[in-house]
């Protein structure tokens, strides 16, 4: 039994080891990857000067033309996260101060997503590589659940994420191997589907009366002197429990209902996303009324 | 609680400590413990079904009591159908009902005849389809005068529920198992270190090739009508190694903890995709299950003693009712079906026996040729796998037709997001590793072997998928 005991601990030691030359080699290739995604662009990069950042989610990765705003001489860029929720905006706003950008302008689409202050785990995995090497993501961590497995064990948070930071995934990044992720300044335009779903119901979605995420991004940017716009951008006319928007104008009474500046389905690529034409009457509108 | 979860990695070491170092006084204690252990296991997925198993248990071994005892045969017969009536009365009532009941609705409306048929509301208790058979071969081998009954409950008990094959075996025998229930097991160094290599290679093959082939075949199937037919054909060879790094990774698990405890169990896989024709194959996977059939259904019918005729339908009975035993699904019918067909041709050559020897490689033409009906079985056995992942039958048929007129061969990006050649590396790396450990039981073993077992965690760390798939697919059955 001793033997066997000893060649167990080995056995343990050996795994322990492999975790930690995995957990050094996986962050080191992300700590040096900068064109897969916009996280790794904030966190690979320092000093940059912005006249608006866009955040939020898919319906402000899709609805923003970023280049709308360069041609009106504006320096600008897409950082929407399709499926993140504002934990993961707020994220990468603090992210951006951590790393000394000067930004006058926020814009921040705050809708559907208002009405939760979790995190979307599927995005907010792509944080955990430089949760060691970033004090702002490990305290935006500390409250999670998970934090303690995710901070303390080795090559966790890459087993526990494998299909958004794993073997794949690392793979590429070693590779340098391009994503269309930052293409046009990182929004992404959409085409209009024949078949698309255009119907929804958020009949029982409520925006929460405090949204911790929403207010931390609204006292970032009081702080550090940027001009905050909060907007809500269009959904499809076919959707049941519109009201919504009026809840939220009730309960954030400074963010902008755009939700009805598009409404035909042809601007649509899907009921809560406009296609690319969609998106261009829409940012022409935002152009007109902020800048 | 899966062998592949965090909670099994605290439960396993803690029932180790227990059964040597507290409950090792003598058998009766360490049998006491596991069986503890096994009933926690069971009942950390659905404690009600608990009381199913020790009934089930109870009633096979008092029926295996009587039998024994029983002075008249028609005393012992009633006993004994008493238990194979009772047994396959609860496997049909929760795995069977309601698929026969909706099936004879729908004839009924075939022929114009409305009826709408009453289902049961209930889920299939977890490794039923296993401990049902345990108890079954045991009454079986009683009548038979095989065996002698077991009158210790507790060590019949451990036989039916020992943790490591409740839930999907392998399908032991009483011959085999509770001979060793009934001494005490002493720690043995090698047997134990023998355990850790399978348990090891066995999570290998589950979260390293089955977890990662699942979302691909999922994707490809759930969407088949979209896809082209390398993107099919990618999906049906994904799906054969998905339910092999599944099935045969859960066995090498349950067989290495097992060694752990002393115990040893069936062998359940022995690379069957090296096989050189399909009853090679069926010697080669799930052998605990082909045994069972062979000993308890196919023999019993007659075997191969009678006349073509007789041999034919026992050949066809056989593997229809082994596919049904997979599911209550008409497409497990159909793989079942399948299988008896590719077997035809054999039993009627008298060529099922000829691939009985180590397969053996030389330069010469010979190898050509085996290496040929490898891969020619492989294909077979993947479309017949087409069925048994299919949803329906038409299904798996329009699958296949869609291979052979599609004729597009150009690489896919699936809905995981993925291209449907990605994982071609992977299992082609993976299948020289089978080849060169043909001959092994555990592959990890031998010379280098901590360097192999160093491998193996690295593989299962850095290659393992686990966000996207845990369950093993035999727990279903």
């Amino acid at each position: 039994m001793k033997k066997f005991l000893i060649y167990i601990t080995k056995i343990i030691l050996v795994t322990i080891l492999i975790a930690f030359l995995l957990d050094g080699l996986y962050t080191y290739i992300f700590m040096h990857s900068n064109n897969r995604g916009k996280i790794e662009k904030v966190f690979n990069s320092k000093d940059q000067k912005y006249d608006v950042v866009i955040l939020g989610s898919s319906r402000a990765n899709n609805h923003f033309v970023a280049q709308m705003f360069e041609e009106k001489g504006l320096k600008a860029f897409n950082y929407g996260m399709s499926g993140g929720h504002l934990f993961e905006a707020s994220l990468m706003l603090k992210l951006m101060i951590e790393r000394k950008y000067e930004i006058k302008n926020v814009i921040l689409e705050a809708d559907l997503n208002l009405s939760n202050d979790h995190q979307a785990e599927g995005i907010s995995a792509l944080f955990l590589p430089y949760i060691h090497n970033s004090q702002i993501i490990k305290e935006h961590f500390k409250e999670e659940n998970d934090f303690a497995e995710l901070y303390y064990l080795p090559f966790y948070r890459y087993i526990k994420y494998d299909n958004k930071i794993g073997f794949r995934e690392t793979l590429f990044a070693a590779f340098q191997k391009k994503t269309n992720t930052l293409d046009n300044l990182g929004y992404y335009p959409l085409v209009k589907h024949e078949n698309a779903n255009m119907k929804n119901n958020i009949v029982n979605l409520n925006p929460l009366i405090h949204n911790k995420y929403y207010e931390e991004i609204k006292s970032i940017c009081k702080a550090n002197n940027i001009n905050f716009i909060a907007v809500m951008t269009p959904i499809c006319e076919n959707t049941k429990g519109m009201n919504y928007f009026e809840k939220v104008k009730k309960v954030y009474p400074e963010i902008h209902n755009y939700e009805n500046v598009v409404i035909e389905d042809k601007y649509f690529s899907s009921c809560g996303h406009m296609n690319d034409a969609g998106a261009r009457i829409f940012t022409a509108k935002i152009l007109n009324d902020f800048f | 609680m899966f062998f592949n979860s965090i909670a099994f990695a605290i439960f396993l070491p803690i029932v180790f400590f227990l059964y040597w170092f507290v409950f090792n006084k003598n058998k009766s204690t360490q049998n006491a413990l596991l069986i503890i252990a096994s009933y926690y296991f069971y009942s950390c997925w659905d404690w009600r079904f608990l009381f199913l198993l020790v009934f089930s248990t109870f009633l096979d071994y008092y029926t295996g009591i009587q039998i024994e005892k029983g002075k008249s045969e028609k005393s012992r017969k009633f006993w004994f159908w008493l238990s194979i009536l009772v047994n396959l009365g609860f496997l049909g009532l929760f795995k069977y009902y309601n698929f026969f009941a909706s099936s004879f609705s729908e004839l009924l409306n075939s022929v114009g005849i409305k009826a709408s048929p009453i289902l049961l509301n209930v889920i299939l208790p977890v490794g039923i389809s296993f401990y049902t058979f345990h108890g079954l071969s045991y009454v079986i081998d009683i009548y038979f005068k095989r065996i002698k009954a077991e009158y210790n409950f507790v060590d019949y008990s451990l036989f039916v529920s020992y943790f490591p094959l409740l839930v999907a075996g392998p399908i032991e025998r009483a011959t085999h198992l509770l001979p060793q229930v009934k001494v005490k097991r002493e720690f043995n160094f090698e047997t134990a270190k023998e355990g850790i290599y399978q348990i090891i290679w066995g999570l290998v093959k589950k979260v390293v090739i089955a977890d990662t082939c699942a979302p691909y075949a999922n994707a490809i199937f759930d969407n088949y009508t979209s896809m082209n037919s390398f993107s099919l054909i990618m999906g049906a060879v994904y799906f054969a190694f998905q339910i092999y790094g599944d099935f045969s990774g859960y066995s090498d698990i349950a067989l290495g903890v097992s060694k752990l405890f002393g115990l040893d169990l069936l062998r359940n896989f022995n690379y069957p995709y090296f096989s050189r024709d399909i009853a090679e194959f069926w010697r080669r996977w799930h052998i605990s299950l082909s045994s069972w059939f062979r000993d308890y259904l196919y023999i019993p019918l007659g075997g191969s003693k009678g006349g073509l005729w007789m041999k034919i339908r026992n050949t066809f009975i056989i593997f229809v009712v082994s596919g049904f035993w997979h599911g209550a699904n008409w497409t497990y019918i159909a793989w079942g079906f399948i299988n008896a067909v590719y077997f035809l041709p054999l039993l009627l050559t008298k060529s099922n026996r000829n691939n009985i020897e180590d397969i053996v490689l030389k330069r010469n033409f010979d190898s050509v040729k085996v290496l040929l009906s490898i891969l020619s079985t492989f294909l077979i056995t993947c479309v017949a796998w087409v069925f048994f992942r299919a949803k329906t039958i038409s299904d798996a048929f329009f699958y296949l037709k869609r291979v052979l007129v599609n004729r597009d061969f150009s690489f896919q990006y699936l809905d995981n997001e993925r291209y449907s050649y990605e994982l071609l590396l992977l299992i082609g790396l993976f299948v020289l590793i089978e080849w060169n450990n043909r001959n092994k039981i555990q592959p990890l073993s031998g010379k280098w072997s901590m360097l192999k077992v160093a491998l193996a965690i690295l593989a299962i760390m850095a290659f393992g998928t686990f966000s996207d798939y845990k369950e093993f697919i035999y727990f279903q059955f």
